[in-house]
């Protein structure tokens, strides 16, 4: 009896302090370790830098444009990057090292380069760029073109897609702040 | 301190309750139903850049100009090609199943040679030695037989046929059969092309128009123009015919008539015209009006085929009345038709001056060959294969020692088909170059996969029925996806083999001499911002611009002109048309098969487009049972209900069918799909219901002595 008391007496503060230890890990198992469980993390096969290109001047339209009937052509080809880097240049920094890189690896195999796109959406997704057109690419994309060396790529292991694909709510909100429909049949054809 | 079961409880209670705000649960959840679109069966669709290039379609017989829709250079869809005067945008069911065609199970995936029962694969050089062995070996006895109606590859399989000794080289028939042995009896000169943009009276005998026949896409597209919707019409459209099938539909006037009558309604209308003083000076046009005048009057005509006098009339009188009237004879399946109907058909257009004006009838010439030794294509043409293979199977012709099978499919795609497929089961040595297993291909002993046409450089070279000559370039799109190889390069290789010269070492070099001599042709261009009817209406052809004719024609672009045979003997034939059309009280005959086209379900070549199976309505294909039509007067008269399972028996043979009841169908008639029971290809076209042409019976028409199968009797129980 004696012992069943004490255990009931230390037994409800320490079940207590056990539930907060148990809280407390739970939080710190869901916010920082399940992320990094959930995403594996990997990187562009070229170190391309939108900094350089787009201090040359060079508008993200010139690279990923709108093609006649209003698709969006997604990445440019390895052709048309080739246009201007179509030959080695021999050069021993880092970025020339990168761009030799890519014509011996790609320009030269005529393969094009497997880019990790951060934003894909399912293919149940309608996604209309033609249709965004007036806002500024970087209201849904990450801001590359201040990045020397591209983000790395999260990819949710359990669903494929990447970590920054923009989820429905993120578009229903976007739509019903401009008084957009938000209708299924808006984006799921 | 220990961890009690208190503490355990604790702990496991504090981290469900600080899960819950986290995003493990919620994450979770939203993943697993993410991932759930995953699996691996579920097609993707494929991401990259978008562009679209420029073809023509070569499984489709109306040979539209397309632009194949690629992503990241890998083709996805077909679609038209609004810059091509043969498609203007529009597109077949079996043009638009061209891409789809790549990946299709009935695909051969490599060369084969019979063994035993199966087939076994061979490398392309073993073929090569094989054939040319076997071919060799039959010197002097060697046929051929091209499904190609349009291709410069048909010029390297004449000449090199001819070059080993030819025992002929025949076209699989179609519409072009029938008009050019017509054209032949006439005495005239070219391919008979029709003016439709132009016209503004159109009287169909029997043609499909918007269906199969000759460039379908084409004439879709020119009635249209005619007819803008809300506003009044700008042509009158007359079809004569035993359904009222598609074409029939959107006519303005749909007359009944067996298919067998088609050349007594053209000379029952020709007697109207000569009574309003139609006359011309084209030899035979006495003999001609006395035919006319001695045997079909209107009472004839009615008598024959049951059309009223005044409906009769009523036809003379539109086509006399218009400005640009234009007389299109036809089978309503594509095949069959003989030529005495088509002469018939003609002659209204003789009568009416029709002939090389606009909205007429151009005869047009035919594009110059650059093969040594080859074959003109009205040569080709004056084949009759029916006849060739049924003397084989009869014994009355020898049997070739080889046999050469490119682009076709005889054991299916002929009348009295069980006949042919005996006829090749005697020839001992066959080769096929279809790209599918079809039922000739299983009856060959070797087969060598000709690449698709997304694969391949191939040509397209004035298809019958258009109004111009036109030339259009196929050229590859991506790379083979099996082990095939492009027929043309196969046969060159095999003419080295055999030390055969025919100047060439490629097919692309032939392809590109043909271009090279159209660039040079007179009155040629580029059908870009000038389309060649509106120069045969008179706005001036522009110049050929100096250039790459190649790279405009790869770039998906038509090489057109407007050119025509002046005709200096051209008559009535009427000869032939007095010994083949009577007028006399048709033969009492329960009923009559009247079969259909269509392009949804493929040619004989290609078995049905799996994705166009889909199309197929359930008043046609029920699981594996194909329905034939009537009018629930024939129904009657014959005891059948609708649903009703029935066997159709002609030519020694047996098909099955259920009873769908159809009052488009005229009294006598049985409306029968083409296109069905194939004992090969896959899943997607073998065993799907019953091939009704096995049940046409093959009879020499009178006067020409040309095979014909337009309309046979068929028993139903």
């Amino acid at each position: 009896m004696e012992e069943k008391r004490s255990n009931s007496a230390g037994g409800v503060g320490g079940m207590v302090l056990c539930a907060l230890i148990g809280f407390v890990g739970a939080l710190v198992v869901g916010w920082v370790i399940f992320p990094k469980l959930l995403y594996s993390e990997k990187t562009q096969p070229i170190r391309f830098s939108h900094t350089v290109h787009a201090q040359l001047g060079i508008d993200c339209e010139q690279c990923h444009h709108l093609g006649p009937d209003g698709r969006f052509a997604g990445l440019p080809t390895t052709e048309s990057c080739a246009e201007c880097h179509g030959e080695e240049t021999g050069e021993t920094t880092a970025n020339g090292k990168e761009i030799d890189k890519f014509v011996k690896d790609y320009v030269k195999t005529g393969v094009q380069v497997p880019w990790l796109v951060y934003q894909y959406q399912p293919d149940n997704v309608f996604f209309s760029h033609a249709a965004h057109r007036g806002f500024e690419c970087t209201k849904c994309h990450l801001d590359v073109a201040k990045m020397d060396t591209p983000p790395a790529y999260y990819e949710n292991r359990l669903s494929g897609y990447s970590k920054n694909t923009m989820k429905m709510w993120e578009c229903e909100r976007c739509h019903a702040s401009m008084g957009t429909s938000n209708a299924c049949y808006v984006c799921h054809k | 301190m220990g961890l009690d079961r208190r503490a355990f409880l604790g702990l496991v209670a504090g981290g469900a309750v600080g899960t819950m705000f986290t995003p493990i649960p919620w994450k979770f959840i939203d993943d697993a139903s993410i991932w759930t679109q995953n699996w691996s069966w579920i097609p993707r669709v494929p991401k990259g850049q978008i562009d679209y290039v420029g073809t023509s379609s070569k499984l489709c017989p109306a040979c539209e100009g397309l632009k194949i829709m690629r992503v990241a250079g890998n083709p996805v869809s077909a679609g038209g090609n609004p810059d091509h005067p043969l498609s203007r945008g529009g597109v077949s069911a079996l043009a638009r199943s061209e891409v789809y065609m790549l990946y299709s199970p009935a695909r051969i995936k490599s060369p084969m040679k019979r063994s035993g029962k199966t087939f076994a694969p061979i490398t392309w050089e073993q073929a090569l030695i094989e054939m040319a062995e076997k071919l060799g070996a039959a010197k002097g006895s060697v046929a051929a037989i091209s499904g190609d109606g349009t291709g410069t590859v048909n010029e390297v399989l004449s000449a090199l046929v001819g070059k080993l000794g030819s025992a002929g080289c025949f076209m699989m028939p179609t519409e072009a059969t029938s008009a050019a042995k017509g054209i032949k009896l006439m005495g005239g000169q070219g391919q008979a092309g029709y003016d439709f943009e132009n016209a503004d009276a159109v009287l169909v005998l029997g043609a499909d128009l918007f269906e199969t026949w000759g460039t379908s896409t084409r004439n879709r597209k020119a009635f249209g123009a005619t007819r803008p919707a809300g506003a009044k019409p700008a042509s009158t459209y007359i079809y004569v015919g035993p359904t009222r099938n598609n074409t029939a539909s959107v006519c303005d006037q749909w007359i009944p008539a067996g298919a067998a009558d088609f050349g007594i309604v053209a000379l029952g209308i020709a007697w109207h015209l000569l009574k309003a003083g139609a006359t011309s000076n084209a030899p035979g046009f006495d003999t001609f009006k006395a035919v006319v005048n001695g045997g079909f009057g209107p009472e004839d005509v009615k008598r024959a085929t049951g059309i009223a006098p005044d409906v009769l009339a009523g036809i003379a009188k539109t086509l006399a009345s218009a400005k640009a009237p234009l007389v299109v004879t036809g089978s309503p399946f594509g095949q069959g038709l003989g030529a005495a109907p088509f002469i018939a058909g003609m002659s209204l257009n003789m009568l009416l001056g029709r002939i090389n004006k606009p909205g007429g009838v151009y005869m047009l010439p035919e594009l110059a060959a650059v093969v040594p030794g080859a074959m003109s294509r009205a040569a080709l043409l004056d084949g009759d294969l029916p006849a060739f293979l049924k003397g084989v199977e009869a014994g009355k012709t020898p049997a070739p020692k080889a046999l050469l099978v490119y682009d076709a499919n005889p054991a299916y795609g002929l009348p009295e088909s069980a006949t042919m497929a005996k006829a090749l089961e005697k020839i001992p040595f066959k080769v096929s170059f279809s790209s599918f297993m079809d039922e000739t291909a299983a009856l060959c002993d070797l087969v060598l996969p000709n690449s698709l046409p997304l694969e391949r450089y191939d040509d397209v070279a004035t298809p019958y029925g258009s109004g111009f000559c036109i030339y259009s370039l196929v050229r590859p799109i991506q790379k083979p996806i099996h082990d095939t190889k492009t027929t043309g390069d196969v046969l060159l290789a095999l003419a080295r083999k055999l030390s055969i010269e025919l100047k060439f070492d490629n097919f692309q070099q032939v392809l590109k001499e043909k271009v090279a001599g159209l660039a040079k042709a007179s009155g040629g261009f580029v059908a870009k911002d000038v389309m060649p009817w509106q120069v045969a209406a008179g706005k001036p052809a522009p110049a050929l611009v100096g250039g790459d004719l190649w790279k405009a024609l790869e770039t998906g672009f038509a090489w057109t002109m407007v050119g025509q045979v002046a005709q200096t003997g051209m008559g009535f034939a009427s000869e032939v048309v007095a010994k083949a059309v009577k007028a006399g009280k048709a033969p009492a005959v329960a009923a009559t098969l009247a079969p259909y086209s269509q392009l949804r379900t493929g040619t004989p070549a290609t078995g049905i487009p799996c994705q166009d199976l889909t199309t197929v309505p359930d008043t046609e294909l029920v699981g594996d049972t194909t329905f034939v039509r009537l009018n629930s007067e024939t129904a009657k008269a014959l005891g059948l209900k609708k649903g009703q399972t029935v066997k159709l028996s002609a030519a020694g043979v047996d098909c099955q069918a259920k009873v769908h009841i159809f009052e488009s169908v005229m009294t006598g008639m049985v409306s029968a799909p083409l296109g069905f029971g194939h004992t090969a290809f896959d899943y997607f076209s073998q065993g799907k219901g019953a091939n009704y042409l096995s049940l046409m019976t093959v009879a020499e028409e009178p006067g020409s002595g040309m095979s014909m199968w337009i309309a046979s009797e068929v028993k139903i129980a």
